[in-house]
């Protein structure tokens, strides 16, 4: 259960003029129960870096192991049955429908499995009440505060029990306090198994105590620390 | 994993029935709209084929050959003497003398169809009557006409009542019966009177008649039987049922043809519509599918969240829209009688028994619920195949 990426290139819009190289040979490897930031200023690739070990969309060109898996030639249908399996994601902006109530919002990846609705209530009720959003359970997702929101994507996230987290600037639209709170249930999760994988340039996350290792990026390639 | 797949479709219903409740006012407006314009198209095609069912009736009464004279490309009448020459005829097994024609009953602004037959032939008839006189014989001034011209000439029980001869001098009548429902659409504004009473009423002559009913003894001797008469009077139009009954389905088949192309238009426009409300995917759905695929949902499942989503709101419409039209149609089809009986001033209440083909019920299936659900799955088979990646 680890990640390891090898000469990991990810071009957009190949062969066009847009073609933009996000990633340029990447190389890396995460041990399981590891706790990573990865560190870099907008547009340096930390997204794609992330959709990659999230089994969103494969690498141009290198070996991307997730796992167990080598996930660079698969098809993007098996590699949405994978991800189903191995990732739990939580987005910038949450992406959570609004219409649609808190238990529903986090139940949703269990639809697909054939999860029948008592078990999707059974399986969601310990995570509400782990993150203490039981009460708002019922509520529509579009009508609760931004911290309960952010624990209704983490929510969301673990209901598959992922191995691995996933974030991606999971505390660009939280004040301080609801950070750090996010930063506390993260490094519980981090204590319970789970490889987490954070990617931010917000010094609240990159320099928590908690983070095993920090991975800085810049256009598209590992920022390699200077040698002492 | 295992996946119990019935389920995961059980699911997929599930969530495609509550984001239909969620765009309710949406979906309620194309359901309603929906539905009228298949009320509309069904009650068309019902009240067409319960109409030909009805004129399939009557031409069950009427005769195998009717035989009229012409001049001048006119019909005209004819003397009585003829049928003596139809006696010559083998395989005639009765000949009827009628008078058939249109009285204009100027105080109701109505037109009457009057038929005269000999008093014997109508006792013979055996019409289905009601409210009848206790002879059950039509003896010389009584005549049986249909509930509708009783109600537009007000008599209710009243049974004396009386019309006007050409040069406006006053023919008094009783009325000895009433005919009962089941011969509607020829007895509508029909008066039945003996022979006398109608040559009286119309000023003709003595002997004169109309037409001449015939009836064969092997139905399949018709035709030749209608040569021979025709080749021997050849001032004569020789009728026979069959070409009654396909004068009557080109009345009907055009009219209906022509009002179905009109509804099928209307039809298609909204389909169009549909179409062009439906495929525009706003930005709101189409992160919706989006998060969805990214979560875990194939793009199976998004297409087969968008069939369950248009197939209940269409499905529903067409079967809310033929419920309705069937109760119109049943209950006399009242919207569409001006377009398929406009011929008769005095609108006959008419008996329909609505008759669904499978036929009709296909057509109304191909020209809704189809080309809806085209209409929404196909733009969503476009955003079904949209990446994952789009919502990071
Ligand atoms: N879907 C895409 N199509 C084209 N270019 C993209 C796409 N996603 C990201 N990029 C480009 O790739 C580079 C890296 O983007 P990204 O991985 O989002 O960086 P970060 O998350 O660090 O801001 C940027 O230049 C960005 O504009
Ligand atoms: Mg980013």
């Amino acid at each position: 259960m680890r990640i390891e990426l090898q000469n990991v290139k990810k071009i957009y819009n190949q062969g066009m003029a847009s073609e933009v190289k996000a990633l340029r040979s990447v190389s890396l490897s995460i041990e399981q129960g590891a706790m990573v930031c990865l560190r870099g200023a907008s547009g340096s690739g930390k997204s794609t870096l992330l959709s990659i070990m999230g089994c969103v969309f494969p690498p141009t060109s290198g070996k991307a192991i997730v796992g167990d898996k080598q996930i660079s030639r698969l098809p993007d249908r098996f590699l949405t049955l994978y991800r189903r399996e191995m990732i739990g994601f939580i987005f910038q902006r949450f992406n959570v429908l609004p219409q649609l109530s808190v238990i529903e919002n986090i139940t949703l990846p269990l639809l697909p499995l054939g999860v029948s609705p008592k078990e999707r209530v059974r399986r969601a009720k310990p995570l509400l009440e782990k993150l203490s959003i039981t009460h708002r359970q019922d509520f529509p997702a579009g009508n609760i505060s931004g911290g309960e929101l952010q624990r209704v994507a983490i929510a969301r996230a673990l209901i598959n029990d992922p191995p691995f987290l996933l974030a991606d600037e999971p505390t660009a639209h939280l004040d301080t306090r609801l950070s750090l709170e996010f930063m506390d249930i993260v490094c519980g999760l981090k204590k319970a198994g789970k490889t987490v994988i954070l990617a931010s340039h917000d010094p609240l996350v990159a320099d928590h105590e908690e983070v095993d290792r920090i991975i800085d990026i810049r256009d598209g390639q590992l920022v390699l620390p200077k040698s002492p | 994993m295992q996946i119990n797949p019935f389920q995961r479709q059980c699911n997929i219903l599930d969530y495609a029935l509550s984001s239909l409740w969620r765009r309710k006012l949406k979906n309620a407006g194309i359901l309603v709209i929906f539905s009228l314009v298949i009320f509309l198209v069904a009650s068309f095609q019902l009240l067409t084929r319960s109409l030909l069912g009805t004129a399939d009736e009557i031409l069950a009464f009427a005769p195998d050959i009717t035989l009229q004279k012409l001049s001048a490309g006119r019909q005209v009448d004819m003397s009585e003497a003829r049928l003596a020459h139809l006696a010559g005829i083998f395989g005639i097994a009765e000949t009827m003398p009628r008078i058939w024609g249109y009285y204009f009953d100027e105080t109701n602004g109505a037109n009457y169809t009057v038929i005269g037959l000999a008093e014997e032939k109508i006792a013979a008839a055996g019409f289905p009557l009601t409210g009848q006189e206790e002879t059950g014989f039509l003896k010389r001034g009584g005549v049986i006409m249909s509930p509708a011209v009783r109600d537009n000439m007000g008599l209710g029980e009243r049974r004396a009542f009386s019309l006007f001869r050409p040069d406006l001098s006053q023919v008094s009548f009783r009325v000895a019966g009433v005919f009962s429902k089941e011969t509607n659409l020829v007895s509508g504004d029909t008066i039945l009177m003996c022979l006398e009473d109608a040559r009286d009423l119309f000023a003709l002559d003595d002997n004169a008649v109309t037409d001449i009913a015939i009836y064969v003894t092997n139905p399949l001797e018709i035709d030749n039987i209608a040569r021979k008469i025709a080749e021997m009077m050849p001032d004569t139009r020789v009728l026979t049922r069959s070409q009654i009954r396909k004068t009557y389905q080109a009345v009907f088949g055009w009219r209906s043809g022509f009002g179905s192309i009109c509804l099928l238009s209307a039809l298609a426009s909204f389909v169009i519509l549909a179409w062009d409300k439906a495929s525009g995917l706003s930005q709101e759905e189409k992160r919706e599918i989006g998060i969805l695929k990214f979560l875990g949902f194939e793009t199976r499942d998004i297409l087969a969240l968008r069939f369950w989503e248009s197939g209940l709101v269409s499905g529903l419409a067409l079967v809310i829209g033929l419920t309705l039209a069937y109760i119109h149609v049943a209950s006399g089809g009242a919207l569409f009688q001006p377009i398929l009986l406009g011929w008769s001033v005095l609108r006959p209440e008419l008996f329909l028994t609505p008759a669904l083909q499978f036929s009709d019920f296909l057509l109304l299936f191909s020209f809704s619920v189809l080309p809806y659900l085209a209409a929404t799955i196909i733009p969503a088979w476009r955003s079904a195949i949209i990446r994952a990646d789009t919502v990071i």
